[in-house]
């Protein structure tokens, strides 16, 4: 590949402690290097804004769920055609593809390169799925792309939690991420799926009993994040808590938070868990934002890390392996829903939604997720999503960074919504933060790395991976951010002068921990028992 | 792994839409001799594994190059192109069929716009309440077959996935559960049910509707069985309930599907319950996935403007047989193409890349035979219930329709793609 120098940018790289320093960026054979030859080619970049290629650690782009969501809504496809983009180079196969919040697989790789992001991973794969998931980032181009294995309702994980096996837990484990080709653990509404697949709707507190007494949240979240730690995953167990999305819940974020305490952890899309029950200790049918309570917390916790899962206006799709809660937003939208339970592994939820800004309670969401970024305290720790496409698509993140940029714009949009549930909260008192491009750096790119253990990813140092996002500079924050004018990957522009000109495959993020071989004895027993598909054809692609 | 001889377990069949992935396959010579664990359907999928290895142009025989460079130059050509994805191809092969349709601005078809459209575009409209096959046999305490006894057209799916196996809330079997089978005029559910109702097709609608009213607690159904059937619902823990997705007797009505998942939603809250579309086999579940996955719609695409629109109003025999289509890639086994779609084919210039092409009497203008998917090929097949199944090779035979498919794929990409 032929080296490339982008120069007289104005640099961000904050994993490297470079916070807007004008310097050359030296790129070949796809990495980062400190120098090229004089006759490298130039990409002038000049009063423009240098940073890592945006990486995303937590979205919902490639798995079984999002094919259910994207089949669920022709509709939206329909207002939303893409045609093939015009690329430069045949081979990659231009292809053409529809959008809306959950775009078909090409237009989400080439959604994301236009938006300067290179590196993404879908947050909840059902391992009888994984293979799914495989087979649809095989068709969605320019990204890099891992995924995180749902393990926080699995029964056989549950028997070990229930007979105290916690070396067979850790075993069982690692040969699941093996087989399926998954790169972290990720807990969705511990014990509460199963809860609700087994009837019982869902779990209300950490100390519920699922199935067996030895079984319950608490003792799951406590298992994984210890699990996760032992094997020395790259990335923390990542958790998403119980109760998501109920008035009150912050409790229950705060005691798992507790729960876990000194371990590493990762709290995911953590606006969503982050009410109270409204104001002076709460009435019935209470909203309120507890947003500085938990962010407090985790400014104090330096081994705790999270998203925030931002709610921004306009059209979403909840899609989630919290197929508990998906009913109940049925119940109360009446919107068209799907529910399908994934043999005891975990659970599949759709409910298309909107988010309003005259909805009190879509307003406090708006309004909990904001508090949660302006009150932090480590950009490092307290990363950018919006749990897409959840919160909002990733196409809302150039308007949720002017919001964090801009106070000005962020209180004259403050004066448009509903104010009823915010009486009180920190963010209608006033808060004059405004994020820095080097922090905005940190939270969109360099962190979400550093959280992931992707060492060539989110910065800009020699080694990196060459994945670099060129903006021009414009008053407008949101107009900036969603049009980059160049984007390298792997060394290769792939956006050029705003146009996407390239769109070579990514790379695929998997993990291959040891394990102690026995395990598969009683796995061969468990799935002769209870599994629908043959041990020797399950998982995908180890 | 392949071997001259001996037993390859584990092999996935694609003879329904169970797709069992238990088969041991005995093979010696080139020859599958033995399909152990298998159902007939399963047998007869399999056969004997003998396919034949023709290319042909016109009748003639031909190079593989040959025909490729004639299949490019005559999809450049085509005023109205159609892609059709049939049967027994891989994901990994029907991708390139997909790509070749998105290039040359073609109708992108399967076999769902001429047998399970009622379904899917209700489930568009109202929904899923939906498991995977093995959450049916260790959950259901109760299982309603509607208007199908399974035994017929998928013979392993009491065993495999529902009221015959163990599982974790069923330790005991079909002991452990209750068994209601609903008939609907000549489609009856199976002969050994604890329970059994018979409507009319004409009821059939009215009564989900009562069924899920009085689940609701809005009204009590009229008659003995009906109320006694409610009763069940609402006591059982998890509810299976069951029906034939493919074409039977019964009219293909939209309509009918939207009751069938309503009540199941219905039933959701009070309890648990899930619906369990039955569906044929030949990978057709995952050809529907894959074409969601690349354009957001299932089936009926038509790339013509040059992005994906979805028309499912008119299905694939209908556009043939209107004079719509004037040249179509059929890729996969033409076997599985069904009866009105295959009429239609006699109409218009006709590609196919696909097992047994050659053998398709009168013969299509270009016709490439391609080995079998999950006997000669590899890669992955989905089950009814959208899960995907890992394919393997048993042994080799004629060319990989996903080579085939691939080679022409790029020659289209070369040649400038979209007209």
């Amino acid at each position: 590949m032929t080296p490339l120098r982008i120069t007289g940018g104005t640099v961000y790289d904050p994993a490297n402690g470079v916070d807007g320093k004008v310097q050359d960026i030296c790129i070949e054979d796809g990495k980062i290097v400190n120098s090229v030859p004089q006759s490298a080619r130039r990409l002038d970049a000049s009063g423009m804004v240098v940073m890592p290629g945006g990486v995303d650690i937590h979205s919902h782009i490639a798995s079984s769920a999002c094919n259910q969501a994207r089949r669920l809504l022709p509709e939206e496809h329909l207002r939303d055609p893409v045609p093939a983009p015009r690329l430069l180079e045949r081979q990659d196969g231009p292809r053409s593809g529809t959008g809306g919040t959950v775009p078909s697989t090409f237009t989400t790789g080439y959604r994301y390169a236009g938006l300067g992001y290179t590196t993404a991973f879908d947050a909840a794969v059902a391992p009888l799925g994984a293979l799914h998931t495989h087979l649809e980032l095989d068709d969605t181009p320019c990204i890099d792309a891992g995924f995180f294995v749902l393990l926080g309702n699995d029964d056989f994980l549950l028997r070990q939690i229930a007979a105290g096996e916690q070396a067979r837990a850790r075993d069982y484990t690692a040969w699941l991420l093996q087989r399926t080709g998954g790169y972290a653990i990720k807990i969705v509404n511990p014990g509460g799926v199963e809860q609700w697949k087994n009837g019982g709707r869902n779990v209300n507190g950490l100390d519920d009993v699922v199935g067996s007494s030895n079984v319950t949240p608490r003792r799951i979240l406590e298992t994984l994040a210890d699990v996760g730690n032992g094997l020395g995953l790259p990335h923390p167990v990542h958790i998403h808590c119980n109760n998501l999305g109920r008035p009150g819940n912050a409790t229950v974020t705060l005691e798992s938070m507790k729960a876990v305490a000194g371990r590493r952890a990762h709290f995911t899309h953590l606006q969503f868990h982050a009410y109270g029950d409204g104001p002076g200790g709460g009435a019935p049918g209470g909203w309120s934002s507890a947003a500085p309570k938990l962010i407090e917390y985790v400014n104090q916790h330096s081994e705790v890390s999270v998203d925030v899962g931002q709610v921004m206006f306009g059209a979403a799709t909840t899609v989630t392996a919290d197929s508990a809660v998906e009913y109940l937003l049925h119940a109360s939208s009446g919107r068209k829903w799907v529910n399908v339970d994934i043999e005891l592994e975990s659970g599949c939820g759709i409910v298309p939604y909107s988010y309003r800004e005259k909805a009190a309670v879509a307003a406090l969401q708006w309004a909990v997720g904001l508090e949660l970024f302006l009150l932090s305290a480590d950009p490092w720790r307290v990363v950018l999503s919006t749990d897409h496409p959840n919160g909002g698509t990733f196409l809302s993140y150039p308007e949720l960074i002017r919001l964090l940029m801009d106070r000005t714009y962020r209180d004259e949009k403050l004066k448009t919504i509903n104010l009823r549930l915010l009486a009180g909260s920190a963010l209608l008192d006033g808060l004059a933060r405004e994020y820095t491009l080097n922090e905005i750096a940190i939270i969109t790119r360099a962190a979400p790395a550093r959280l992931l253990g992707l060492g060539a990813k989110g910065h800009l140092g020699p080694g990196a991976d060459a994945d670099v996002t060129v903006y021009s500079r414009n008053d407008d924050i949101a107009a900036m951010f969603a049009t980059p004018r160049y984007v390298v990957k792997a060394g290769q522009l792939i956006v050029e002068e705003g146009q996407l000109r390239r769109a070579p495959a990514g790379a695929r993020f998997s993990l291959a921990p040891q394990y102690d071989q026995s395990i598969e004895g009683h796995l061969k027993r468990h799935f002769e028992q209870y599994s629908s598909v043959s041990l020797a054809n399950y998982g995908g692609r180890g | 792994m392949t071997k001259d001889k001996g037993t390859l377990p584990f092999r996935t069949c694609l003879g329904c839409g169970c797709t069992c992935d238990d088969i041991a396959l005995e093979v010696a010579g080139g020859r599958i001799t033995e399909a152990g664990n298998a159902c007939d359907l399963g047998r007869a999928w399999f056969g004997d594994g003998v396919v034949p290895t023709k290319v042909l142009i016109g009748g003639k025989t031909a190079t593989l190059e040959e025909a490729v460079d004639r299949a490019a130059a005559l999809l450049a050509a085509a005023k109205n192109p159609m892609v059709y994805l049939a049967g027994d191809l891989t994901i990994e092969a029907a991708r390139h069929g997909l790509s070749i349709a998105d290039r040359v601005r073609a109708r992108l078809d399967s076999p769902a716009s001429d047998t399970v459209v009622a379904g899917l575009v209700a489930q568009q409209t109202r929904g899923r309440a939906a498991a995977t096959l093995g959450e049916l046999f260790n959950r259901a305490d109760v299982v309603v077959f509607w208007a199908v006894d399974p035994a017929e057209r998928y013979p392993r799916f009491r065993e495999r996935y529902s009221a015959d196996r163990k599982g974790l809330a069923a330790p005991e079997g079909r002991a452990s559960r209750t068994l209601i089978a609903v008939d609907v005029g000549p489609s009856k559910g199976p002969k050994d049910a604890d329970h059994r109702v018979s409507l009319t097709p004409e009821q059939e609608i009215a009564v989900l509707g009562a069924i899920r009213a009085a689940v609701a607690g809005r009204q009590q159904p009229e008659g003995r069985s009906l109320a006694d059937l409610v009763d069940r619902l609402k006591k059982a823990k998890y509810t299976s309930l069951v029906y034939d997705a493919e074409p039977s007797g019964l009219t293909r009505s939209q309509v009918r599907v939207e009751a069938l998942v309503a009540l199941t939603q219905a039933l959701n809250g009070p309890s648990r319950a899930a619906l369990t579309a039955l569906r044929a086999g030949n990978n057709r579940s995952g050809i529907e996935a894959l074409s969601t996955w690349q354009t957001g719609f299932p089936f009926a695409v038509d790339f013509s403007r040059g992005f994906p629109r979805y028309l499912p109003e008119e299905s694939a025999s209908q556009l043939l047989q209107s004079g719509g289509i004037d040249l179509v890639l059929l890729a996969g086994s033409p076997a599985t193409v069904p009866e009105a779609v295959r009429v239609g084919l006699g109409s218009v210039q006709v590609i196919a890349v696909g097992p047994r092409a050659s053998e398709v009497s009168p013969g299509f203008h270009i016709a490439v035979d391609t080995g079998v998917a999950g006997i000669h090929e590899e890669g992955t097949a989905y089950r009814m219930d959208d899960v995907p199944i890992p394919l393997r090779l048993a042994f080799s035979g004629p060319p990989a329709a996903r080579e085939v498919l691939q080679t022409l794929n790029l020659r289209v990409l070369a040649n400038g793609g979209s007209r």
